[in-house]
Protein backbone atom coordinates (compact mmCIF):
# COMPACT_ATOMS: atom_id res chain seq x y z
CA UNK A 1 0.00 0.00 0.00
CA UNK A 2 1.11 3.38 -0.88
CA UNK A 3 0.74 5.27 2.48
CA UNK A 4 2.90 2.18 3.73
CA UNK A 5 5.57 3.12 1.65
CA UNK A 6 5.31 6.56 2.74
CA UNK A 7 5.61 6.00 6.31
CA UNK A 8 8.53 4.02 5.82
CA UNK A 9 10.66 6.37 3.45
CA UNK A 10 12.09 8.35 6.66
CA UNK A 11 9.71 11.33 6.07
CA UNK A 12 8.50 11.72 9.16
CA UNK A 13 11.40 10.70 10.93
CA UNK A 14 12.91 13.96 9.05
CA UNK A 15 9.99 15.76 10.19
CA UNK A 16 10.08 15.07 13.87
CA UNK A 17 14.01 15.61 13.71
CA UNK A 18 13.20 19.33 12.61
CA UNK A 19 15.27 19.25 9.49
CA UNK A 20 12.02 18.90 6.81
CA UNK A 21 12.42 21.11 3.86
CA UNK A 22 9.10 23.70 3.98
CA UNK A 23 7.16 21.25 1.29
CA UNK A 24 8.03 18.03 3.19
CA UNK A 25 6.89 19.83 6.34
CA UNK A 26 3.28 20.31 3.90
CA UNK A 27 3.30 16.81 2.82
CA UNK A 28 3.38 15.44 6.34
CA UNK A 29 0.79 17.49 7.39
CA UNK A 30 -1.45 16.99 4.45
CA UNK A 31 -1.01 13.10 4.82
CA UNK A 32 -1.71 13.36 8.54
CA UNK A 33 -4.99 14.56 7.79
CA UNK A 34 -5.83 12.35 4.71
CA UNK A 35 -4.28 8.96 6.44
CA UNK A 36 -5.30 7.72 9.83
CA UNK A 37 -2.91 5.33 9.45
CA UNK A 38 0.00 7.98 8.79
CA UNK A 39 -1.33 10.12 11.95
CA UNK A 40 -0.75 6.64 14.15
CA UNK A 41 2.30 6.05 12.75
CA UNK A 42 3.45 9.63 13.44
CA UNK A 43 2.20 10.70 16.91
CA UNK A 44 3.67 6.69 18.13
CA UNK A 45 7.49 8.04 16.57
CA UNK A 46 6.72 11.63 18.69
CA UNK A 47 5.79 9.44 21.26
CA UNK A 48 9.04 7.25 20.77
CA UNK A 49 11.28 10.54 20.22
CA UNK A 50 10.12 11.76 24.18
CA UNK A 51 10.85 8.32 25.33
CA UNK A 52 14.46 8.38 23.84
CA UNK A 53 15.18 11.71 25.49
CA UNK A 54 13.65 10.47 28.78
CA UNK A 55 16.74 7.72 28.79
CA UNK A 56 19.57 10.35 27.65
CA UNK A 57 17.98 12.62 30.80
CA UNK A 58 19.68 14.18 33.25
CA UNK A 59 18.35 15.37 36.64
CA UNK A 60 18.44 18.71 37.38
CA UNK A 61 20.39 20.35 40.78
CA UNK A 62 17.27 20.56 43.41
CA UNK A 63 17.10 24.51 43.23
CA UNK A 64 16.70 24.39 39.32
CA UNK A 65 12.71 24.74 40.00
CA UNK A 66 12.89 27.67 42.57
CA UNK A 67 15.32 29.84 39.88
CA UNK A 68 12.90 29.10 37.26
CA UNK A 69 10.11 30.66 39.24
CA UNK A 70 11.93 33.23 40.42
CA UNK A 71 12.74 34.48 36.86
CA UNK A 72 9.24 33.89 35.64
CA UNK A 73 7.78 35.87 39.12
CA UNK A 74 10.31 38.83 38.14
CA UNK A 75 9.16 39.07 34.66
CA UNK A 76 5.81 38.89 35.67
CA UNK A 77 6.15 41.97 38.10
CA UNK A 78 8.32 43.74 35.67
CA UNK A 79 5.32 42.68 33.25
CA UNK A 80 2.66 44.27 35.41
CA UNK A 81 4.87 47.42 36.05
CA UNK A 82 4.69 48.34 32.74
CA UNK A 83 1.34 47.04 31.81
CA UNK A 84 2.36 45.32 28.72
CA UNK A 85 -0.53 45.70 25.68
CA UNK A 86 1.17 42.92 23.40
CA UNK A 87 -1.43 40.29 22.12
CA UNK A 88 -0.14 37.09 20.73
CA UNK A 89 -1.87 37.75 17.34
CA UNK A 90 0.38 40.58 17.33
CA UNK A 91 3.68 39.22 18.00
CA UNK A 92 4.73 40.43 14.20
CA UNK A 93 4.28 43.82 15.17
CA UNK A 94 6.88 43.24 18.56
CA UNK A 95 9.69 44.99 16.79
CA UNK A 96 7.81 48.06 15.81
CA UNK A 97 5.89 47.93 19.34
CA UNK A 98 9.00 48.02 21.04
CA UNK A 99 10.58 50.84 18.98
CA UNK A 100 7.65 52.65 20.42
CA UNK A 101 8.00 51.81 23.58
CA UNK A 102 12.12 53.45 23.15
CA UNK A 103 10.13 56.99 22.39
CA UNK A 104 6.97 57.15 24.96
CA UNK A 105 6.18 56.26 28.09
CA UNK A 106 3.57 54.59 29.31
CA UNK A 107 0.74 55.75 31.26
CA UNK A 108 -2.60 54.36 32.60
CA UNK A 109 -5.25 56.53 31.73
CA UNK A 110 -9.32 55.77 30.79
CA UNK A 111 -11.26 57.12 27.76
CA UNK A 112 -13.84 58.98 27.82
CA UNK A 113 -15.60 57.43 25.07
CA UNK A 114 -17.79 54.66 24.27
CA UNK A 115 -18.38 52.69 21.54
CA UNK A 116 -21.93 52.24 20.45
CA UNK A 117 -23.78 49.56 18.07
CA UNK A 118 -25.12 51.59 14.91
CA UNK A 119 -28.29 49.66 15.20
CA UNK A 120 -29.02 51.70 18.76
CA UNK A 121 -29.06 54.98 15.83
CA UNK A 122 -32.64 53.87 14.92
CA UNK A 123 -33.54 53.42 18.61
CA UNK A 124 -32.56 57.38 19.48
CA UNK A 125 -34.12 58.54 16.19
CA UNK A 126 -37.54 56.73 17.19
CA UNK A 127 -36.95 57.83 20.89
CA UNK A 128 -36.41 61.30 19.48
CA UNK A 129 -39.16 61.85 17.17
CA UNK A 130 -41.90 60.29 19.78
CA UNK A 131 -40.42 62.60 22.30
CA UNK A 132 -41.71 65.38 19.44
CA UNK A 133 -45.12 63.91 19.28
CA UNK A 134 -45.64 63.39 23.40
CA UNK A 135 -44.48 67.34 23.54
CA UNK A 136 -46.82 68.65 20.93
CA UNK A 137 -49.98 66.29 22.21
CA UNK A 138 -48.98 67.87 25.57
CA UNK A 139 -48.92 71.47 24.59
CA UNK A 140 -52.39 70.70 22.48
CA UNK A 141 -54.06 69.14 25.49
CA UNK A 142 -53.16 71.89 27.93
CA UNK A 143 -54.20 75.03 25.67
CA UNK A 144 -57.64 73.10 25.05
CA UNK A 145 -57.91 72.29 29.12
CA UNK A 146 -57.13 76.01 29.57
CA UNK A 147 -59.92 76.61 26.93
CA UNK A 148 -62.36 74.36 28.66
CA UNK A 149 -61.80 75.71 31.85
CA UNK A 150 -62.47 79.51 30.43
CA UNK A 151 -65.38 78.41 28.99
CA UNK A 152 -66.75 76.64 32.43
CA UNK A 153 -65.80 80.11 33.83
CA UNK A 154 -67.73 82.17 31.82
CA UNK A 155 -70.56 79.69 31.75
CA UNK A 156 -70.99 79.85 35.45
CA UNK A 157 -70.92 83.56 35.50
CA UNK A 158 -73.89 83.80 33.05
CA UNK A 159 -75.83 81.31 35.28
CA UNK A 160 -75.24 83.31 38.33
CA UNK A 161 -76.33 87.09 36.18
CA UNK A 162 -79.81 84.23 35.78
CA UNK A 163 -80.36 83.79 39.23
CA UNK A 164 -79.98 86.91 39.88
CA UNK B 1 -1.61 22.78 30.50
CA UNK B 2 0.24 25.39 28.37
CA UNK B 3 -2.86 27.53 27.87
CA UNK B 4 -3.15 27.74 31.92
CA UNK B 5 0.58 28.12 32.09
CA UNK B 6 1.03 30.92 29.53
CA UNK B 7 -1.99 32.96 29.27
CA UNK B 8 -2.68 32.83 33.46
CA UNK B 9 -1.67 36.07 34.57
CA UNK B 10 -0.19 34.79 37.64
CA UNK B 11 1.29 31.33 35.94
CA UNK B 12 0.50 28.50 37.84
CA UNK B 13 3.24 27.00 39.96
CA UNK B 14 1.46 23.42 40.03
CA UNK B 15 1.78 23.57 36.08
CA UNK B 16 5.47 25.06 36.08
CA UNK B 17 5.94 22.45 38.26
CA UNK B 18 4.49 19.82 36.30
CA UNK B 19 6.24 20.86 33.15
CA UNK B 20 9.21 20.79 34.91
CA UNK B 21 9.11 17.37 36.11
CA UNK B 22 7.86 16.47 33.15
CA UNK B 23 10.60 17.85 30.60
CA UNK B 24 13.34 19.68 32.68
CA UNK B 25 15.53 16.37 32.84
CA UNK B 26 14.88 15.69 28.82
CA UNK B 27 16.20 19.27 27.99
CA UNK B 28 18.85 19.04 30.48
CA UNK B 29 20.12 15.93 28.64
CA UNK B 30 19.67 17.34 25.51
CA UNK B 31 21.46 20.67 26.41
CA UNK B 32 24.47 18.93 27.85
CA UNK B 33 24.52 17.13 24.44
CA UNK B 34 24.96 20.15 22.85
CA UNK B 35 27.24 22.16 25.22
CA UNK B 36 28.96 19.05 26.63
CA UNK B 37 29.28 21.15 29.82
CA UNK B 38 27.62 20.38 32.70
CA UNK B 39 27.26 23.95 34.82
CA UNK B 40 26.56 25.67 31.22
CA UNK B 41 23.92 22.80 30.28
CA UNK B 42 22.39 24.07 33.87
CA UNK B 43 22.52 27.50 33.60
CA UNK B 44 20.81 27.51 29.83
CA UNK B 45 18.11 25.18 31.66
CA UNK B 46 16.90 28.04 33.65
CA UNK B 47 16.90 30.51 31.17
CA UNK B 48 15.58 28.47 28.32
CA UNK B 49 12.99 27.06 30.29
CA UNK B 50 12.04 30.59 31.38
CA UNK B 51 11.84 31.49 28.37
CA UNK B 52 9.96 28.61 27.13
CA UNK B 53 7.18 28.94 29.45
CA UNK B 54 6.98 33.06 28.94
CA UNK B 55 6.72 33.04 25.55
CA UNK B 56 6.51 30.19 23.30
CA UNK B 57 3.65 28.60 25.17
CA UNK B 58 1.27 30.95 23.95
CA UNK B 59 1.80 29.90 20.21
CA UNK B 60 1.32 26.00 21.11
CA UNK B 61 -2.60 26.02 20.11
CA UNK B 62 -0.90 26.87 16.10
CA UNK B 63 1.77 24.37 17.00
CA UNK B 64 2.02 21.19 14.47
CA UNK B 65 4.78 19.55 16.98
CA UNK B 66 4.45 17.88 20.04
CA UNK B 67 5.66 19.96 22.78
CA UNK B 68 8.96 17.96 23.63
CA UNK B 69 9.76 18.30 20.02
CA UNK B 70 8.40 22.33 20.36
CA UNK B 71 10.55 22.40 23.59
CA UNK B 72 13.88 20.90 21.77
CA UNK B 73 13.92 22.92 18.87
CA UNK B 74 13.01 26.32 20.68
CA UNK B 75 16.22 24.72 22.85
CA UNK B 76 17.92 24.18 19.38
CA UNK B 77 16.99 27.99 18.26
CA UNK B 78 18.22 29.04 21.36
CA UNK B 79 21.81 27.66 21.33
CA UNK B 80 22.58 28.48 17.60
CA UNK B 81 25.65 30.10 18.81
CA UNK B 82 26.99 26.59 19.91
CA UNK B 83 24.96 24.90 17.13
CA UNK B 84 25.96 27.09 13.96
CA UNK B 85 29.51 26.20 14.25
CA UNK B 86 31.13 23.30 12.81
CA UNK B 87 31.70 20.76 14.71
CA UNK B 88 33.28 17.72 15.17
CA UNK B 89 30.57 15.78 14.18
CA UNK B 90 31.46 13.10 16.83
CA UNK B 91 29.09 12.42 19.51
CA UNK B 92 30.70 14.03 23.20
CA UNK B 93 32.62 10.73 24.81
CA UNK B 94 31.10 12.20 28.07
CA UNK B 95 27.60 12.39 26.76
CA UNK B 96 25.11 10.80 28.60
CA UNK B 97 24.54 7.95 25.53
CA UNK B 98 21.12 6.40 26.65
CA UNK B 99 20.68 4.35 23.12
CA UNK B 100 23.40 5.82 21.28
CA UNK B 101 25.31 2.86 22.09
CA UNK B 102 23.20 0.58 19.78
CA UNK B 103 24.22 2.78 16.83
CA UNK B 104 27.21 2.49 14.45
CA UNK B 105 29.98 5.04 14.27
CA UNK B 106 28.21 6.08 10.68
CA UNK B 107 24.68 6.19 12.35
CA UNK B 108 25.87 7.97 15.71
CA UNK B 109 27.35 10.88 13.79
CA UNK B 110 24.41 11.36 11.55
CA UNK B 111 22.00 11.28 14.53
CA UNK B 112 23.92 13.26 16.83
CA UNK B 113 25.01 15.47 14.05
CA UNK B 114 21.09 16.19 13.19
CA UNK B 115 19.61 15.54 16.88
CA UNK B 116 21.89 17.92 18.66
CA UNK B 117 23.21 20.28 15.83
CA UNK B 118 20.49 20.41 13.62
CA UNK B 119 22.48 20.15 10.63
CA UNK B 120 20.38 19.59 7.34
CA UNK B 121 20.60 15.81 5.26
CA UNK B 122 22.30 18.11 2.49
CA UNK B 123 24.85 19.45 5.17
CA UNK B 124 25.74 16.09 6.24
CA UNK B 125 25.98 14.68 2.67
CA UNK B 126 28.26 16.92 1.53
CA UNK B 127 30.35 16.61 4.86
CA UNK B 128 30.40 12.89 5.35
CA UNK B 129 30.68 12.36 1.28
CA UNK B 130 27.99 10.37 0.19
CA UNK B 131 24.19 10.88 -1.50
CA UNK B 132 21.00 12.53 0.08
CA UNK B 133 19.40 9.39 0.12
CA UNK B 134 21.71 7.79 2.15
CA UNK B 135 21.71 9.91 5.03
CA UNK B 136 18.05 9.77 5.06
CA UNK B 137 18.04 5.70 5.49
CA UNK B 138 20.91 5.98 8.15
CA UNK B 139 18.61 8.43 10.08
CA UNK B 140 16.12 6.36 9.76
CA UNK B 141 17.45 3.46 10.78
CA UNK B 142 19.26 4.91 13.69
CA UNK B 143 15.75 5.83 15.23
CA UNK B 144 14.85 2.71 14.08
CA UNK B 145 16.72 0.56 15.78
CA UNK B 146 16.30 3.04 19.32
CA UNK B 147 12.72 2.58 18.80
CA UNK B 148 13.01 -1.20 19.18
CA UNK B 149 14.90 -1.08 22.23
CA UNK B 150 11.96 0.15 23.77
CA UNK B 151 10.02 -2.89 22.05
CA UNK B 152 8.27 -0.27 19.35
Amino acid sequence: MEINKIIESGLMETYVMGIATEEEVKQVLSLKKEYPAFKEALEQLEYDMEVLAQSMSIEPPADTLSKIEHEINEIQRRNQAIQPTFEPGYRHEKSEQESKHEKYIQVESESNQMRVNKAWKWVFIAVFVLGKVFLASAIYFYLENRQAQEQIKELKMEIKQKIR
Amino acid sequence: MFKAVSTHPSAEPKDIRWFYDQYAPMLLGYINGILQDHQKSEDHLVVILTSFIKDVVILQEKSKLNIWLELRQYAQSKLTLFTAKDHQLKPNPSLNKGRLDLLDDLQKRIFCAIYYHGKSISYLAATIGCDESEIRNQLKLSIDKMRRKSGN
